[in-house]
């Protein structure tokens, strides 16, 4: 049960060497948030900022969000989903592999806060955390334990890849994987007719704003410009049209697929808690069962819908 | 104007009685479902935190159909062009926050001011009586009244109820609350001491005031050029989240949806976070990065609102953005730095 005082220590040590050596330019990591059950991302520049930088069960930002295109050299902290996130950057050529250094910090899951306030509903105040088991809430008169395992996000609650394997360096002991996702409701999901799913997907998103805040805090979704944001030609409208916001949704996880890395960075962004990744969860299903991939495990991979072979199984494409 | 009470045993009669030839509406829902909602009178209840979003869209919803049009030019009537001005039935907010209210009437004066008027707008909001419930228990992301505002803040706000140990207690603040409340047989009492102390209890409990008040004083230009945007900017998404739960955000985006015969012009929210916003015809964009697009929000909260509307500012410490932006931009830390501005030497 590794202190989180430790990892923080570990964190600011490494980032400090980094940038005393100049083997990074800027650390990315995590700070302190001005909110209970928060922390936001920061960028130390100089080993005093570096004591800025903490280790905590709310760190859901995926950092590798901040990579693409970024010139200099740059050092992440980042879980094991942030590190297959910032690995895709690499194979998608968003930024070379020898500008990126990877602080791996092996991880128990990140806290859902909405899981939090389900079981406890009193405005909280105040939290403290010291271990990655278990938090407590403070408010007006009261004070309530909670074991994270109870309230971990439902990415956290199935992520196998916990441990950043791909890290230049861990600054925790390993830990083991959860039970993966058996994509069992997706599965029933996907065996119901055709209206069936429309209407599953239309209620699904019946509450989305189209603030983009689920495309934004995506590491994949570096587009310069998506294409709901085209104007010549405009292919999307902009109004809260049912139909326009299922085509956002469905392009979003279509355009993800096979490089979504269960970050969840998309679901703690929805501001109207929108199962955002119900789509992704689709898509991974079936890149997983036609090509047996993962994405984010290797350097030298490929996306398969970006990739060709002569000996594809798929008829379409010969 | 003065003030009025309703004892507890009488309140069902008070909530059939605003009902009466109107819309009711109330907080319904808990955490994010939480909304102004049509409301049955026996449903209305005092026991709700904050609406999960602000209440513009009652006046300004996020997608607003202006008007529609279709061809018929191989007739004699050729284009036809029909408004689509819908100002609602008459309503009654019964249960709004004080800081939500202040949010609508610093968007009121966007809306409604001696220079335009925006019918879509003015229809929704003169058929609306606003009824505020004072915050007696203000949330821990909530300052109200570091901005300027109250837990017992009447701006924008017909009438301000608050709760007592038997029933509510009301100040009638317009001509129309006063009417709405004689018509539901309150009873006047005088009321102000009472209000004065539960309203110094409530600004109490938001702690201690940060000092934002050097932003009104340093120029605009120094508050502008001051360095410190880059790193306030640089964890931004520039998603729209602070922008569409923000109660006084108020741009919007113009579009005609055509089809082959016809189509309709609508209003949607904008939000200056996108690159999108700013963006010429030309392809010049005059916010090119998010530094751009970041210090304009906060400049135009705590800036420019307020040198429009008579020092006002244009945040009312709702607290929304701040607990919903997903890498925790908070303005108050932001407002602080801005206080923080080293004004050009004279």
């Amino acid at each position: 049960m590794p202190q989180l005082s430790e990892i923080t220590g570990k964190i600011r040590e490494s980032a400090k060497k980094l940038l005393t050596s100049g083997q990074a330019d800027v650390v990315i990591g995590y700070r302190q948030g001005t909110v209970p059950m928060a922390t936001a991302p920061f960028f130390a520049r100089t080993p005093e900022d570096c004591d800025q930088l903490v280790w905590s069960n709310f760190a859901r930002v995926n950092l590798a969000n901040y990579l693409s295109g970024r010139p200099g050299k740059v050092a992440l902290v980042a879980k094991g989903c942030d590190a297959r996130s910032a690995v895709g950057q690499v194979t998608e050529n968003q930024i070379l592999k020898d500008n990126l250094y990877l602080i791996g910090v092996p991880c128990t899951g990140m806290i859902d806060n909405n899981l939090v306030v389900a079981k406890e509903p009193r405005p909280i105040s105040e939290v403290t955390e010291t271990t990655d088991e278990a938090i407590t809430v403070k408010g007006n008169g009261f004070s309530t334990d909670i074991k994270k395992e109870d309230v971990l996000r439902r990415n956290c609650k199935t992520c196998v890849n916990r441990t950043p394997k791909l890290a230049n360096e861990l600054v925790g002991p390993e830990v083991n994987g959860a039970a993966a996702d058996d994509y069992a409701d997706i599965k029933a999901l996907l065996g119901k007719s055709l209206e069936e799913r429309m209407a599953y997907f239309k209620d699904l998103i019946k509450d989305c704003l189209r603030c983009y805040a689920c495309r934004n805090a995506c590491p994949l979704c570096y587009c310069p410009i998506c294409f709901v944001d085209e104007t010549r030609p405009q292919w999307l409208g902009k109004s809260t049209d049912a139909m326009d916001t299922m085509t956002f949704h469905l392009l979003r996880g279509l355009h993800c697929a096979g490089r979504c890395t269960s970050c969840g960075a998309c679901e703690t962004a929805c501001p109207v808690n929108i199962k955002v990744r119900e789509f992704n969860r689709i898509m991974e299903l079936t890149v997983q069962s036609n090509w047996q991939y993962e994405p984010g495990m290797s350097w030298d991979q490929k996306p398969p819908l970006t990739m060709f072979q002569t000996d594809d199984t798929a008829d379409f494409i010969k | 104007m003065s003030e009025y009470i309703i004892k507890q045993s009488a309140l069902a009669d008070f909530f059939k009685s605003l009902a009466n030839g109107r819309r009711l509406l109330s907080p319904q829902g808990v955490g994010d479902k939480c909304k102004l909602e049509e409301t049955a009178p026996e449903k209305v209840s005092l026991d709700f935190t904050n609406t999960h979003m602000s209440p513009k869209s009652l006046l300004f919803p996020q997608t607003e159909r202006l008007m529609a049009f279709h061809n018929e030019h191989d007739k004699p009537n050729g284009y036809v062009f029909q408004s689509a001005l819908d100002s609602g039935e008459p309503t009654v907010v019964f249960g709004i926050r004080p800081c939500d209210a202040r949010g609508l009437s610093i968007a009121n004066k966007v809306f409604q001011n001696d220079r335009f008027t925006d019918p879509y707008w003015k229809g929704k909001f003169d058929r609306t009586v606003f009824i505020g419930l004072a915050c007696d228990a203000p949330l821990p992301q909530c300052f109200c009244a570091a901005m300027g505002g109250s837990p017992f803040g009447e701006s924008g706000l017909d009438v301000l109820a608050f709760r007592q140990t038997d029933g509510l207690g009301f100040k009638a603040l317009t001509d129309k609350g006063t009417e709405l409340l004689k018509a539901a047989g309150a009873t006047e009492a005088d009321l102000a001491g009472e209000i004065k102390s539960l309203e110094a209890k409530a600004i109490e409990s938001q702690g201690v005031k940060p000092n934002y008040q050097p932003i009104d004083n340093l120029d605009l230009m120094d508050l502008f050029k001051d360095p410190h945007w880059e790193a306030t900017a640089e964890n931004c998404l520039n998603c729209g989240v602070c922008t569409f739960f923000c109660p006084t955000c108020h741009c919007f985006d113009i579009q005609d949806e055509n089809s082959e015969r016809g189509g309709v012009r609508m209003r949607n929210w904008d939000t200056c976070m996108s690159w999108l916003f700013t963006v010429h015809g030309t392809g010049h964009n005059p916010r090119p990065t998010k530094t751009e697009r970041v210090r304009q929000r906060f400049m135009h909260k705590l800036k420019y609102i307020p040198l429009k509307q008579d020092g006002v500012r244009g945040c009312t410490g709702c607290g929304r953005c701040v607990v919903m932006c997903p890498v925790n931009i908070d303005i108050r830390s932001v407002a602080l730095k801005m206080a923080q501005t080293a004004p050009t030497p004279a």
